[in-house]
């Protein structure tokens, strides 16, 4: 009878909210957008602010989003931005500075180039979306976002051995729509005269929708449109879940049919608090990108048994991979794409001022360790160097100006995404393993996870290619043109 | 009456027999059950039956205690168990539904108006901690605010009135209300006599214009607390009209505008209810919808509307608090009311497709089930009165088909998403409790004279 008192006593605060839309406009107060939203989100007035502002997520949502990375957040976006539905979004993100989340550590760049049809779809559609970022992400009362996205495009050069994956993979792109040309050797010696040509027979060269943009910027715009639009972001994190098996049938592992396993709620724990609150939710959505395996072991998923499918974990891991900001005085200017040297370097223009960003797959042997994001400069001087000097010859004279390090989701079967649900739970989807394109990717991967909790399936594209169950029969999707 | 009521008061003694908490009281309640349909009045008038100094039952009232006898049982069926550990909780929630079904025993067979307004009244306090305490959400805070200053602040009014009755003819008996007829000193006072009297049912019917607190009052609450809610605290208002009509036959002016804002009522909260996402908001706004026709029907208040009225509300509890049944079997499974995500339940759920669709075809009004009987002698009754409002009438009733057969579309036909329909067979418990809730509709149709005569 103590908890009637105190909801008494709420009851009596509720009604002794004075409108605060009165006070804002009488101080003539700068925040114009706030009264916007309080005369949209019409009865919040009754809400005392405490419940209002509340930092911990309610007790229920319909959909639960672990992770408020540029996937959780495309996600969040799309999933109320079909405002017919009224699905109640939660996102869950641990790190409110984003320091170590590879969407804002990544290079932000966007192709068409790639030899799946599922993947060059997907960035086709996010390349739609980024141009037409300002009708889909602007909020109300502010400017309307701006991600910098030069479409300078991809010139991907092959040696004489490997032309023909060039060809093949040509042949894919051009069937499934992309913008995208061959060209020899003279032909890239005319249209680029600062490159050496010297043992590269081949270029595919991408013409339109393909470039670079400004990652943090589209994170900010998917993470503000969501939350404009309803979506609730929380700064936690996930511990733990709780299951329901009643009823739990033994099934044919092969048919990946669902089995009476359900995954009921979520135990969120509150950043620098002992507080943990239960999350009961209809959906979970596991978008959290390089740690993605490690809270899929929190489910059981790699530690259960065979017959119920959990015997295989989520395949995806960090691995570190490093950028390197420098300054080239006499380096190609405005039509300098984004190289990517048959060494596996790349390096492409940023900004106006003569300075480039450059990068490179370490070999399996040497992957850097992933416990910390300082830079191993000696990788630089070694590896990347050599290479840019050699395809641009002005680059031997160069001046490192910074660097930095940041994770792939990288998935160790097949270097591309897992998207869907998981076959013993059938409410747990996941989006996660992008290994490096997941940028490019997020507006089309938002849509089609969106798509599949509300219809059901996959409507714009369908991805099922890319679902969970390859991983567990362990046939990996093999992608040729992973950077 | 006195048996009724002392097997209702053992109820509530028998929660604190510990171990047998929930099962012991659902088979007391179901004896007082069996014992309240003696109370049926077949004899055609509207005669006092089990008449004593202070209860009696006339054959309006006798459905209605029927009905909530009846749903008692019922909301123990439903909701089986509830938030918190401790048994002082769960004897709390028992010990507060059966109040609420005491009070409403009292409040239908009183013969004094006083004592009808002190336990209509005294019905709220156990619902608004119903409401704020066991529901799930935080917005039932919101909720409970809403449902009781509303209804507090129509049923002033009424108070101000019952004490003017008893100045003016010095008797708050009902049973005189037929020979005494108010009069007022100016031409307005009647009228605004009458309305101070009629607002607090209004209310708590409710009509379209002060229906805001049953959405958010219906969504938040316990599934006991939204079937109680939906099926009889809503008829409260309902027989509250009709009784105190008697003492107002001259309101002409005021009760025209009045049925013709009830009209419009339930032609747009039928149309609302196209547009929700949550399904208990669309099956409360489907409440206000039907709440309007009847209240319409009181206002009116001929032959036909009236025997309408009480037809429609006894069909209209029933049907309603089977579809909060419904709602909650699926919502205990998926934890979302969202009609997206609640979906193409056909495959997987075993013969509660079958549930649903009578439920969503007597929502609608599908011949012989009694809620058709109700709508037509009270749309037959309002043309009759005034032709004009025909067509709001019929494309309300095309728009209540229209919704109705929504909800079944959306929960059961939709298509499905495989693979995350994995939950819980349907327990024979759940069966059951749709099955009773949809039998004693199938008996008025074959005995429609113990819901329908009421003539002066």
């Amino acid at each position: 009878m103590l908890k009637l008192g105190r909801c008494v006593h709420l009851l009596a605060r509720c009604t002794n909210q004075t409108s605060s839309f009165a006070r804002t406009l009488a101080s003539g107060g700068t925040d114009i957008t706030k009264p916007f939203r309080q005369i949209r989100d019409g009865l919040s007035w009754t809400i005392p602010k405490d419940l209002q502002n509340s930092d911990r997520p309610p007790g229920e949502v319909d959909v639960l989003i672990i992770g408020g990375g540029a996937m959780g957040s495309s996600i969040a976006y799309f999933l109320k931005a079909a405002r017919k539905a009224g699905v109640s979004v939660a996102v869950v993100e641990r790190d409110s500075g984003y320091s170590m989340s590879s969407t804002v550590l990544s290079v932000g760049s966007i192709r068409q180039q790639f030899s799946t049809p599922e993947n060059i779809y997907m960035s086709m559609y996010s390349a739609q979306f980024i141009k037409n970022v300002q009708e889909h992400l602007q909020v109300e009362g502010s400017d309307p976002p701006d991600l910098q996205f030069n479409d300078q495009g991809y010139l991907f050069l092959a040696t004489k051995d490997k032309e023909h994956i060039l060809h093949e993979n040509h042949i894919i792109q051009k069937n499934c729509g992309a913008k995208v040309e061959l060209m020899t050797q003279n032909q890239l010696k005319k249209r680029f005269p600062w490159m050496n040509t010297d043992n590269v027979t081949l270029g595919s060269y991408g013409l339109e929708n393909e470039g670079w943009l400004d990652p943090w910027s589209l994170l900010k715009s998917f993470k503000e449109k969501a939350i404009d639009l309803g979506a609730k972001y929380y700064n936690a994190e996930v511990t733990g879940f709780n299951v329901v098996d009643d009823d739990a049938k033994p099934i044919d592992p092969t048919q990946f049919a669902p089995n009476g396993r359900r995954l009921n709620s979520v135990m969120v724990s509150m950043i620098n608090s002992p507080e943990v609150v239960e999350v009961k939710s209809s959906y979970v959505v596991l978008t959290a990108g390089a740690w993605s395996g490690q809270l899929g072991k929190l489910l059981g998923i790699g530690t259960g048994p065979k017959e119920e499918n959990l015997h295989m974990p989520i395949p995806v891991e960090p691995r570190k991979r490093y950028v390197y900001f420098f300054h080239c005085p006499e380096g190609p200017g405005l039509e300098c794409p984004l190289l990517i040297d048959p060494s596996g370097s790349y390096v492409r223009r940023e900004g106006f001022g003569g300075n480039y960003l450059c990068g490179k797959s370490p070999n399996e042997c040497d992957e850097p360790s992933c416990e910390d994001l300082n830079v191993n400069y000696d990788f630089f001087d070694t590896e990347i160097w050599p290479n840019l000097a050699h395809r641009i010859p002005v680059m031997e004279k160069l001046k490192v100006k910074s660097a930095w390090a940041g994770y792939y989701d990288y998935n160790c079967l097949d270097q591309n995404a897992i998207i869907g649900s998981h076959p013993a739970y059938g409410n747990f989807l996941m989006a996660t393993g992008f290994s490096g394109h997941g940028i490019q990717q997020s507006p089309a991967v938002g849509k089609l996870v969106s798509e599949k909790i509300l219809a059901g399936e996959f409507q714009t594209i369908d991805v099922s290619k890319f679902g969970f169950e390859r991983c567990i029969t362990e046939t990996p999707v093999l992608e040729r043109c992973v950077i | 009456m006195l048996t009724l009521l002392s097997v209702s008061i053992s109820t509530i003694v028998l929660i604190n027999v510990k171990k047998w908490n929930w099962n012991a009281l659902f088979v007391a309640l179901a004896m007082m059950t069996f014992l309240s349909i003696t109370t049926v009045n077949n004899s055609g008038s509207a005669s006092w039956s089990f008449l004593s100094h202070s209860l009696a039952v006339d054959s309006l009232s006798a459905p209605l205690i029927i009905l909530s006898c009846w749903l008692a049982p019922l909301c123990f069926l439903a909701q089986n168990v509830v938030k918190g550990n401790s048994s002082s909780l769960q004897n709390g929630f028992l010990a507060l539904t059966c109040s609420i079904i005491f009070f409403l025993l009292l409040t239908f067979s009183s013969l004094n108006i006083l004592s009808f307004f002190i336990c209509f009244e005294a019905t709220l306090i156990p619902t608004l901690v119903l409401i704020t305490r066991w529901g799930a959400n935080v917005e039932r805070l919101q909720a409970g605010t809403y449902f009781l200053f509303y209804t507090l602040f129509g049923s002033l009014p009424l108070l101000v009135s019952i004490v003017l009755i008893s100045q003016t003819t010095s008797t708050l008996m009902i049973p005189i209300s037929e020979i005494v007829t108010l009069q007022g000193n100016t031409f307005f006072s009647i009228n605004i006599w009458w309305i101070i009297t009629i607002v607090a049912f209004l209310v708590k019917m409710p009509v379209y214009g002060f229906h805001l607190w049953l959405p958010k009052a219906h969504v938040e609450a316990p599934v006991a607390g939204s079937m109680i809610l939906a099926a009889i605290l809503l008829k409260l208002g309902g027989y509250g009209i009709i009784r105190m009509n008697a003492y107002f036959p001259d309101v002409t002016t005021l009760s025209a505008i009045l049925t013709v804002i009830c009209c419009w009522g339930t032609l747009i909260t039928s149309i609302l209810c196209t547009r929700q996402t949550d399904l208990k908001a669309l099956i409360a706004y489907s409440s206000v919808g039907h709440m309007s026709l009847v209240a319409a029907g009181t206002i009116v208040f001929s032959d036909w509307t009236i025997s309408g009225a009480i037809m429609l509300m006894i069909a209209h509890g029933l049907v309603s608090s089977a579809l909060f049944a419904l709602a909650n079997i699926l919502y205990e499974r998926t934890h979302t009311r969202n009609i997206f995500i609640t979906r193409g339940f056909k495959m997987i759920t075993v013969l509660l497709p079958f549930w649903w669709l009578i439920s969503c075809a007597a929502n609608l009004g599908l011949p012989p089930l009694p809620n058709l009987i109700g709508e037509l002698y009270i749309i037959t009754g309002i043309i009759s009165w005034s032709i004009f409002l025909a067509p709001i009438l019929g494309v309300a009733t095309v728009f209540g088909a229209i919704y109705s057969l929504l909800i079944y579309q959306n929960t059961n036909t939709q298509s499905i998403v495989l693979s995350s329909m994995s939950f819980n067979e349907i327990s024979p418990r759940e069966h059951i409790l749709i099955l009773f809730h949809l039998l004693p509709l199938l008996s008025i149709i074959v005995a429609p004279n113990s819901c329908m005569v009421w003539s002066n």
